[in-house]
């Protein structure tokens, strides 16, 4: 089908997509990558009467460390954050779950701040920032706020941001000590939406797990944050037991829904094997890091 | 009898018989130049659109067009009132309304039609159609339907066709026994190429259909009859085919489309989207089969009985033939002395199901396929030892007591696959994740993976059966044109992607001597062709082609002994020339020929078949018969039931492979399909309704799950058939599900008695009540 009838406006600054996001901003939405939306309005399911395009305004693409974090700019396509060399070394969760998202069509345009903005419990980029513990940044008229992925996700196509915001950059806090991590995915097909997925984060102090972060992906209303199985591990030595005690743990924090990708109870025995399997994945990238220091 | 014997000709033309000759439609459809159904235009068209049913089973209680007609743009909005001639339709059965009336038996149902100049405005139109339902309780489970008190969905009753055969002692005893229970799942055709067509309303009140089929004539038939239309006033032409395997042997949008046409006196257009084209056609019957195999301890099979269910859903379409072939086939490609099968095929308010490759066969394989690996682990024999000891042969009876007389290699067949060399073990480092099931999903690096090998072998029957006049006709001209011999080819045989038109122009070039063949497009100004299904086309067309090519060249014979004296057996065609064994006096075609031409037209009848007993399934029901065996070897992620298939090998029999290449594009083909219903294809109905009619829900493989292949092709050449052929289509689509699933079952140690399996059941966790 095709898009009910909108305006368009494509601003060059961030002050001045604001401005037209605030006329009406409960009829209007943001384009970034547009991948989750076009078809939204294709379909009907979304009849905004503007789109605000922020494809042209420069700076919203930025990928770089400065105080602590990886600074990543909301207009970060997915094939970017695959490509690059720093997530590459640094952020393996992250470069673990980039080049799993969706086909190469929807990675070279698809955005960060789009994916999150969009709110998918399926979506990808929740659960690997749960897992790294992500702040997202959004600007609105009165100014910048800087949101924990945590309190940022609330439900099904619901994030915490306003009507009048636009989300504009994601902080990772830079990991510390030898660390490693991955995002594993279950999908019937290459380019299906997840029907699990899970995000490991790790950090070690010698074989202790300084910080150890967790996501999953559509096994809930949003991503969730299992976060008895994280603090079961953090403080502790690692081990398979270890591993498969937070496995478990995450497997009840889980939430699934029998569907057409399959039942619950296998989709909550996916989370579990997931996580044993990615818990072991990161410590072993970790050793080798440690190993190489 | 020994095989057809080729005539030798000197030169021999290229692109002739046994060659890879060149498709005609190749470089188009690569190209993306090839037009399909869905391309078609007409100046001044209209698009159609229909309005169907959102309930599985209600009362129409009233039909209010009046808003429908509101709407800008609209030209027609027709109801069942308004077909001109028979209301009903169907191939075999007549019992399907063209737009329902009175009561709603599936979900999808057309219910209404509308015209208007912009799909979009069709479809505003198709929304404002009021129809006050009275929903009623689906009746979705076949077992139940048969029984005495559930409601009646037809004035026949529920019960299709019951078949049976028996043969032998009904009471004989076995050393060893075994049970199963097995299901198959409503499969899809998924053709890429929607439903589509165009109709233009002719000047003497007729209509020109242009549309994709697999069957003109009967197209033809069924239309003049609902039309109210005498047949010479309704012309069908091939559209471009986007994929058939069956579903497009019942009418969808055809006499819909030609409806609109007549009624608004403009061309109109209809064209399915992906949604809609799986409520537009008919799907593979899904199947409960109950079997009971006993053999001597030696492994000897004594008797085999069986109870097969096939739900036909709301409407008829083919299930009687269905029924028979499950029937017929239902023990395997063995020798079994006992035999009773009892197959069923009835009415539900489930979609309608009908024709896809392998036609009842690929149902029945699955259980006896299964079958035999339970008999094999139950008296500790290897599985493919079990079935060659088994295995019939040329001169073996089958349960329905015919005599198998062509080629019947069956151990053979399953010889050669278990003596093709196996795949490494193990994996490669560094790990590609695309070798590993999961794929680049990173779902493991080797973890819980496991290895596991099966084998199957199935067969069936090529062309139709039962008695029905199965012919095929061709039309071939030759003349020439600057003065080169040329020939037309002119069939309705429909070229639904499986190769008959290089077929045909093969044939041409190899019984005439003339490398410059054109192919006609197929319409019904021509003769029936039959159906492209049942792996039938390259015999009969194909032998209708040959016929008419023979009749062709002595005519022309005639000619050049007229001309030149002596007698027609004194000539002969050598090269584009006509020579004189007697003198060694030569002439070419076109000089012979100059301005005439010479026509035939042949019809190709194959030998005779004959029903069924309705009691005892006894009875010469088959012309010939097609076989093939797969060996599959999987790797298996045992935690999260995620299944790589690692390699497909296959032999099969095809007679005499036509064109080599198409023969094994065919067999991968088939083979993924196969593979499709092993592991992921199912239709999944919950209460009536489809719940994944997309193609991002209903999954097929893709090159990502499709492994390399070993194939093996046998020519030993059919008696009775043009050049030896045997169909090649459907036979590796039907043992390559079971061979797959024998794998998983090898690698897991679990059951696995319903296809597709889904990794829930892999690792154990199948949620039934979610089905």
């Amino acid at each position: 089908m095709f898009p009910s009838r909108f305006d368009y406006s494509a601003p060059d600054s961030l002050d001045e997509a604001l401005a037209t996001l605030g006329q009406r901003a409960d009829e209007t939405k943001v384009l970034a990558g547009g991948q989750s939306l076009i078809p939204l309005l294709k379909l009907r399911f979304a009849a905004p009467a503007t789109l605000v395009d922020i494809n042209r305004i420069p700076g919203l693409d930025v990928l770089e460390e400065s105080n602590g974090h990886l600074r990543i700019g909301t207009l970060a396509r997915h094939n970017q954050l695959a490509a690059d060399s720093l997530v590459g070394r640094r952020y393996p969760t992250i470069a673990s779950a980039a080049p799993q998202i969706a086909d190469p069509l929807v990675r070279n345009l698809g955005t960060i701040g789009g994916s999150l903005a969009h709110g998918d419990p399926a979506g990808d980029w929740g659960s690997v920032m749960l897992a790294l513990n992500a702040e997202v940044v959004v600007r609105g008229p009165t100014g910048e706020r800087r949101i924990p992925i945590d309190d940022f996700l609330v439900d099904i196509f619901t994030t915490s941001l306003n009507e009048d915001e636009i989300v504009t950059e994601v902080l990772v806090p830079q990991p510390e000590g030898s660390f490693g991590g991955a995002y594993l995915k279950l999908e019937r097909k290459v380019g299906d939406f997840a029907t699990v997925g899970v995000a490991v984060h790790l950090e070690l102090d010698g074989d202790t797990i300084a910080r150890a972060g967790l996501g999953l992906t559509a096994v809930g209303s949003r991503n969730i944050k299992p976060t008895n199985a994280e603090n079961a591990l953090g403080g502790n030595k690692c081990s398979d037991e270890l591993f498969a005690e937070a496995a478990r743990l995450a497997a009840e924090a889980a939430d699934p829904v029998s569907d057409v990708r399959g039942p619950a109870t296998y989709k909550r025995a996916v989370v579990e094997a997931y996580v044993k399997r990615g818990l072991a994945e990161a410590r072993d990238q970790a050793r080798a890091r440690a190993g190489r220091t | 009898m020994t095989p057809t014997k080729e005539r030798t000709i000197a030169p021999p033309v290229r692109g002739g018989v046994g060659t890879s000759a060149r498709r005609q439609d190749s470089v188009p459809k690569v190209k993306g130049e090839f037009a399909y159904s869905s391309d078609l235009w007409a100046e001044g068209m209209l698009w159609g659109a229909t309005v169907r049913s959102p309930h599985p089973r209600a009362a129409i209680r009233s039909l209010d067009i009046t808003d429908a007609l509101t709407v800008s743009g609209v030209h027609a909005v027709l109801t069942h009132e308004d077909v001109p001639g028979r209301k009903l339709f169907g191939m075999e059965i007549v019992d399907q309304p063209v737009l329902a009336w009175d009561e709603i038996r599936y979900e999808g149902e057309p219910v209404a039609l509308v015209a208007a100049d912009h799909p979009e405005n069709a479809r505003r139109a198709a929304d404002r159609l009021r129809v006050d339902y009275e929903e009623l309780p689906p009746l979705v489970d076949p077992e139940r339907a048969v029984e005495p008190d559930a409601p009646q969905l037809h004035a026949s009753g529920n019960l299709i066709r019951h078949a049976r055969i028996r043969c032998g002692d009904p009471a004989v005893t076995a050393d060893v026994v075994i049970e199963g229970t097995y299901e198959t799942a409503m499969q899809d055709q998924a053709f890429l190429g929607p439903e589509s067509g165009l109709a233009v309303p002719a000047e003497d009140g007729g209509i020109d259909l242009y549309v994709a089929t697999q069957w003109l004539h009967v197209d033809l038939e069924q239309l003049a009859a609902s039309l109210g239309l005498p047949q010479d006033k309704v012309r069908i032409t091939l559209a471009g085919v986007g994929g058939a395997f069956g579903a497009r042997e019942d009418l969808s949008m055809q006499i819909h489309c030609c409806m609109l046409a007549l009624y608004t006196g403009r061309p109109v257009k209809m064209m399915y989207s992906r949604e809609e084209s799986f409520f537009g056609h008919v799907h593979r019957h899904p199947a409960r089969m109950h079997y009971e195999h006993g053999a001597t301890r030696e492994g000897e099979l004594v008797y085999v009985k069986a109870r097969i269910v096939l739900d036909g859903g709301a409407y008829a379409s083919s299930s009687t033939a269905v029924c028979a072939n499950a029937t017929a086939f239902a023990c395997g490609p063995y020798e079994v002395p006992n035999v009773q099968v009892d197959a069923l095929a009835v009415y539900t308010n489930n979609p309608p199901c009908g024709a896809m490759r392998g036609f009842g066969a690929v149902q029945a394989c699955f259980a006896y396929e299964s079958q035999m690996d339970k008999l094999a682990d139950a008296l500790g024999m290897d599985p493919v030892e079990l079935r060659m000891k088994n295995a019939m042969s040329t001169g073996s009876a089958m349960p329905t007591g015919q005599i198998v007389e062509g080629p019947a290699p069956v151990a053979e067949l399953l010889r050669r696959v278990k003596e093709m060399s196996l795949p490494p073990a193990g994996h490669d480092a560094p790990l590609d994740l695309r070798s590993l099931p999961g794929g680049v999903s990173n779902t493991t690096h080797g973890e819980g993976i496991r290895r596991g090998v099966g084998y199957a072998i199935g067969f069936k029957n090529i062309a139709f059966s039962e008695g029905s006049d199965d012919f095929a006709t061709a039309r071939v001209r030759l003349f020439a044109a600057g003065g080169e011999p040329q020939v037309e080819v002119h069939s309705a045989a429909a070229e639904v992607g499986q190769g008959v038109g290089v077929v045909q122009i093969q044939v041409a070039r190899t019984e005439l001597g003339v490398e410059r063949v054109t192919l006609l497009p197929a319409d019904t100004t021509v003769g029936s062709a039959g159906s492209s299904s049942a792996s039938r086309q390259t015999w009969m067309t194909g032998g209708a082609v040959k016929s008419a090519c023979e009749a062709v060249r002595a005519r022309l014979l005639e000619r050049a002994a007229g001309e030149l004296g002596g007698s027609p057996s004194d000539f002969s065609m050598e090269g584009g020339k006509i020579v004189s064994q007697t003198n060694g006096i030569e002439v070419s075609i076109a000089d012979l020929l100059g301005r005439d031409s010479i026509e035939e037209t042949r019809e190709y009848r194959h030998r005779k078949t004959y029903p069924m007993d309705p009691e005892t399934g006894q009875g010469d029901a088959h012309v010939a018969f097609a076989f093939a065996a797969h060996r599959a070897i999987v790797d298996v992620d045992t935690e999260l039931g995620l299944v790589r298939v690692v390699e497909l090998a296959t032999a099969q029999d095809v007679g005499k492979a036509i064109n080599p290449l198409s023969v094994e594009g065919q067999i991968e083909g088939g083979s993924a399909q196969g593979l499709g219903l092993a592991l992921m294809e199912e239709i999944q109905v919950s209460n009536g309704r489809i719940r994944n009619p997309s193609f991002t829900d209903y999954l097929i493989p893709t090159v990502l799950d499709m492994p390399p292949m070993k194939i093996d092709v046998l020519e030993l050449g059919d008696p009775e058939a043009p050049y030896g052929v045997k169909g090649v289509g459907e036979a590796p689509t039907i043992s390559s599900t079971p061979a797959v699933i024998a794998a998983l079952r090898d690698a897991t140690g679990r059951a696995l008695e319903r296809a597709p399996v889904r990794p829930e059941d892999v690792v154990g966790l199948t949620e039934r009540e979610v089905r």
